[in-house]
């Protein structure tokens, strides 16, 4: 079993560069998500560990050894690809089998290995069909087995799911993970979609525009973003913002007010700010609480009812759109004025730049 | 009233095609089986009895079994470059739609030029004498293969393009050389585009006359099509003859095309609309 | 400012489409299609024997333009790519609708019109020489027994070309005809239901819905038919052979009847003047037929 170190890894076309120096370590049996919005360089960084691509700059070790000009074959990798890229000439039972019979793996090796995979993966019935006859799960499960049939130190997905419906995505989401579970190896993961990277990683390295904005796990992403990116990309519905006004700054918190929100003292770390200066506020949707004595107050311009939960979209007084996310079902009005609390310590300050001005961890 | 005027429409179409069409083929059978003298008569009538296979046996054993050696030469240049097309166009048309270079647009270019420009004929001979091809086989293989490649390679181009990219990347992962990534994906993929393109070509090549009658002259290395136009001033008198040939050569399009048909129509007009 | 890190040498993975692929298929064209058209720019200059050549100039291209023969053959050669392509185009057309239409008996009509282009062209054409005998033929004793004398198709000067270009309509209709009923069965139906809708007649509906969208069809018929109307050859030569006198010669069949005759420039020369003819011709109408429209 391997890990990976991107050490400084760069890629350019041309004059554009698409990823801008990456430094990353991925331990061994890691289950790794590159995350971020289309053209973030997420996929292109997974192809250049695949070796599909190029290195511009920089050295990338997959265990101990240095790939930047190995063959993709000798970088014991496997990858599952988007569109499954199942070779649709040959029987399920080919299709798993390429790598090995390309390896010139003896015939009853690879018979056995090949079988072994498909019971791993349930497929056995499937083995004699083509993928043409096969469902976009079945094709999903070939892709896989045709990844763990070479066991591969490390195991590359590229937004393995975004071809499959809603439902299927959630279970073969949880087969993906039971997988890493049982195989214990090092996977790395790309998707657009924060839900996959949330509930499969270790590890969450967030893209954005080829540069690594933060690593870190799930609920610190989420807890604890490094800048109004990582804040605005994780959790969903998305983090509101506004703009606000220091009023006081105190050891550990700085109090801001603004014409939307009445003085809110919000836990921070306080270096280099000054009283008067413009921040960013940010609270999830969820951290919001109606409560008549609420520091937030809007108007409300649209209710959504979902019975266990009320998303209440409301105009704050700056015009700003914020969501707010209630429990239980809240007959709201749509042009009622609603007033909204917010708890300090869920509540995150931005500077100029967009750094969270996070509060050291107790 | 609708129905009744699609119809009379429907047989009138029937009867057109049938005269302007059919009546052509029907009339060269007939010459087919008539003796020498009904056959001057040059008219549509039935034959006073069957002769078909006296004529047949009269033209094949015409100039020394002259027609078996065409069928012969035919039959080979016929096969061997569209082989050879098959491979060359595969090729190209896989790495011009694969890798996206400065080259590209020349290559374009060339193919397009090739599409439009007739051959220089006599430099051609030229060349072909001091490569020393000049009327042989070898020769007119090659020069089968130069003409239609154009034509493979946009067949083949097309086709590659709608193959997804992914496939060769997953066969790299597996393991795979460029040389496998061509021959055991790629090409086993194009086996609907290579029927259209053998069967395309065959017939085109079958049926060629001019390059032939420019680079194969003599009688030794004839093809069916030099062969049936040397008869033609032998058989002047005996027209029965004359259309037997005629026939014997149209027989090889003809199972082409009962097999093939929706290959060759679907050929033709992918190539003709990306060309 | 990062590229500090990154090693001056690289070596460059080997390509996953190697660009040899193109070697064998280029050596081919190269040697065999590209160096003698090439070549043929310079002993069109010459006069030529094969193993010597004298540069003479443009006197090949001169005479070219000064022979009444020479000149018939290019005027000759423009017509008959005009005639058959403007006639593939307009048979063709319509009889892509009516394969298209609710017409019985769809799969026999499109094979005995496709047939024709698979028949070998000399087969044709000696066909057709016979059948066009001004006296002897059937097509004028067919006219006879309806009371009409039948033109001397192939030996009236004036209709020889013309004859035969008709020829080459019935033989390549069939083709035209296929990418046609291609470029119909593409139009999506909607726009005929919006047409209906909008109280179009069948007239209205082909002349404003079937006809625009039909045009990459229509530009391919074309360009297709053009080109092989200008360089055509083998139907000629095996109805005519450019006669009577020089009525239905092209610049194909010139470049043949020097060839044989000897004089190995002026051949050469007639082939830049076919090249330089497709040039300036076809170029341009490709252009026009695939112009961008509005709606592209």
């Amino acid at each position: 079993m391997a890990g990976l170190e991107l050490k400084n890894i760069q890629k350019t076309y041309g004059k554009v560069e698409v990823i801008k120096g990456v430094d990353l370590t991925i331990k061994d049996g890691e289950f790794v998500v590159f995350v971020g919005p289309s053209g973030c360089g997420k996929s292109t960084l997974l192809r250049m560990i695949a070796g599909l691509e190029d290195i511009t700059g920089g050295e990338l070790y997959i265990g101990d050894k240095l790939c930047n000009d190995v063959e993709p074959r000798d970088r014991s990798i496997a990858m599952v690809f988007q569109s499954y890229a199942l070779y649709p000439h040959m029987t399920v039972y080919d299709n798993v089998g390429f790598g090995l019979k390309l390896a010139k793996t003896p015939k009853d090796v690879r018979d056995q290995k090949i079988r072994e995979a498909a019971r791993i993966l349930k497929m056995e019935h499937l083995l004699d069909r083509k993928p043409g006859q096969l469902s976009g799960g079945q094709r999903q499960r070939v892709a896989i087995g045709r990844a763990i049939v070479r066991k591969p130190e490390v195991f590359l997905f590229d937004e393995p799911l975004s071809n499959l419906d809603a439902a299927l995505r959630v279970d073969t989401r949880m087969e993906i993970a039971k997988l890493h579970a049982d195989l214990g190896a090092t996977m790395v993961y790309v998707t657009h979609d924060q839900v996959e990277a949330m509930t499969l990683a270790d590890k969450i390295v967030v893209l954005d525009a080829g540069v690594v904005q933060q690593v870190g796990s799930p609920i610190e992403l989420y807890q604890r973003p490094t800048n109004l990116f990582v804040a605005g990309f994780i959790g969903s519905p998305k983090m509101n913002f506004v703009e606000v006004t220091v009023e006081a700054v105190d050891a550990d918190s700085i109090t801001v007010t603004s014409k939307d929100v009445a003085s809110l003292r919000v836990p921070a770390r306080t270096e280099g700010v000054d009283v008067n200066s413009l921040l960013t506020l940010g609270i999830r949707p969820h951290d919001l609480l109606p409560a008549n004595s609420g520091a937030i107050v809007g108007r409300v311009s649209l209710v959504e009812r979902l019975g266990n939960e009320t998303i209440v979209n409301i105009e704050l007084a700056s015009g700003a759109p914020w969501l707010a996310v209630l429990d239980g079902d809240q007959a709201l009005r749509v042009g009622e004025s609603l007033a909204l609390a917010a708890e300090p310590a869920k509540a995150i300050l931005f500077d100029k730049d967009g750094k969270a001005l996070l509060a050291p961890i107790a | 009233m609708r129905s009744r005027a699609s119809l009379f429409g429907g047989i009138a179409a029937i009867a057109a095609t049938f005269v302007v069409f059919v009546i052509p083929f029907l009339f060269i059978i007939l010459m087919a089986f008539k003796d020498k003298q009904q056959s001057a008569l040059r008219d549509f009538s039935w034959p006073n009895g069957f002769h078909l296979f006296e004529n047949l046996y009269e033209v094949i054993k015409t100039r020394n079994w002259m027609m078996i050696t065409a069928f012969i030469n035919s039959s080979l240049i016929t096969v061997v470059s569209v082989t050879l097309l098959i491979v060359l166009a595969a090729m190209v048309g896989f790495v011009l739609a694969r890798r996206k270079t400065k080259w590209n647009g020349l290559i374009e270019f060339l193919i397009l030029a090739g599409l439009m420009i007739p051959p220089a004929v006599v430099p051609t001979i030229w060349l072909l004498q001091g490569l020393k091809l000049f009327g042989t086989l070898h020769g007119m293989i090659l020069i089968q293969v130069a003409y239609n490649l154009p034509f493979s390679i946009i067949l083949y181009r097309a086709f590659i393009a709608t193959i997804p990219r992914e496939l060769d990347e997953a066969a790299v992962i597996d393991g795979a050389r460029p040389l496998d990534v061509f021959f055991r994906i790629i090409l086993p993929l194009l086996w609907p585009v290579t029927v259209t393109n053998i069967v395309v070509q065959s017939v085109g090549i079958f049926n060629d006359f001019t390059n032939p009658l420019y680079y194969l002259p003599g009688n030794q290395n004839a093809t069916v099509q030099l062969t049936l136009y040397n008869f033609q001033s032998q058989f002047s008198t005996a027209y029965n003859l004359l259309f037997t040939n005629i026939l014997l050569i149209t027989i090889p399009p003809l199972i082409v095309f009962m097999f093939f048909n929706r290959q060759i129509v679907a050929g033709m007009t992918a190539g003709a609309v990306k060309g | 400012m990062t590229a500090s890190a990154v090693p001056a040498l690289k070596i460059q993975r080997r390509s996953l489409y190697p660009g040899w692929f193109y070697a064998p298929a280029a050596v081919v064209y190269s040697v065999l299609f590209l160096a003698p058209t090439l070549a043929s720019l310079y002993f069109s200059l010459t006069r030529w024997t094969l193993f010597d050549a004298t540069f003479i100039g443009f006197d090949n291209f001169a005479q070219f333009f000064r022979e009444p023969f020479l000149i018939q053959g290019l005027v000759n050669t423009v017509i008959y790519a005009v005639i058959t392509s403007g006639l593939k185009v307009v048979v063709g057309m319509m009889l892509a609708v009516m394969l298209t239409s609710q017409i019985m008996a769809r799969g026999y009509l499109r094979s005995v019109i496709f047939f024709p282009v698979l028949v070998s062209t000399i087969g044709v054409g000696m066909t057709f020489t016979v059948l066009m005998h001004p006296t002897l033929g059937m097509i004028n004793q067919s006219l006879a027994l309806i009371g009409i004398k039948g033109p001397g198709w192939l030996v009236d000067p004036k209709l020889a070309l013309f004859s035969v270009a008709l020829v080459d309509v019935w033989k390549g209709v069939g083709l035209a005809t296929v990418i046609y009923i291609a470029g119909l069965v593409a139009i999506p139906k909607d726009y005929y239901e919006a047409a209906r809708i909008d109280g179009a007649t069948k007239l209205q509906n082909f002349f404003y819905v079937t006809l625009p969208l039909s045009r990459p069809a229509t530009a391919t018929v074309i360009t297709l038919s053009f080109i092989g109307g200008l360089r055509t050859f083998d139907l000629i030569w095996a109805m005519t052979k450019g006669g009577p006198g020089f009525a239905s010669d092209t610049v194909a069949s010139v470049i043949y009847k020097q060839y044989q005759a000897g004089f190995y420039g002026l051949s050469t020369a007639g082939n830049v003047v076919l090249f330089i003819l497709i040039a300036v011709l076809v170029v341009p109408l490709t252009m026009f037929l695939n112009r961008k429209q509005g709606f592209e």
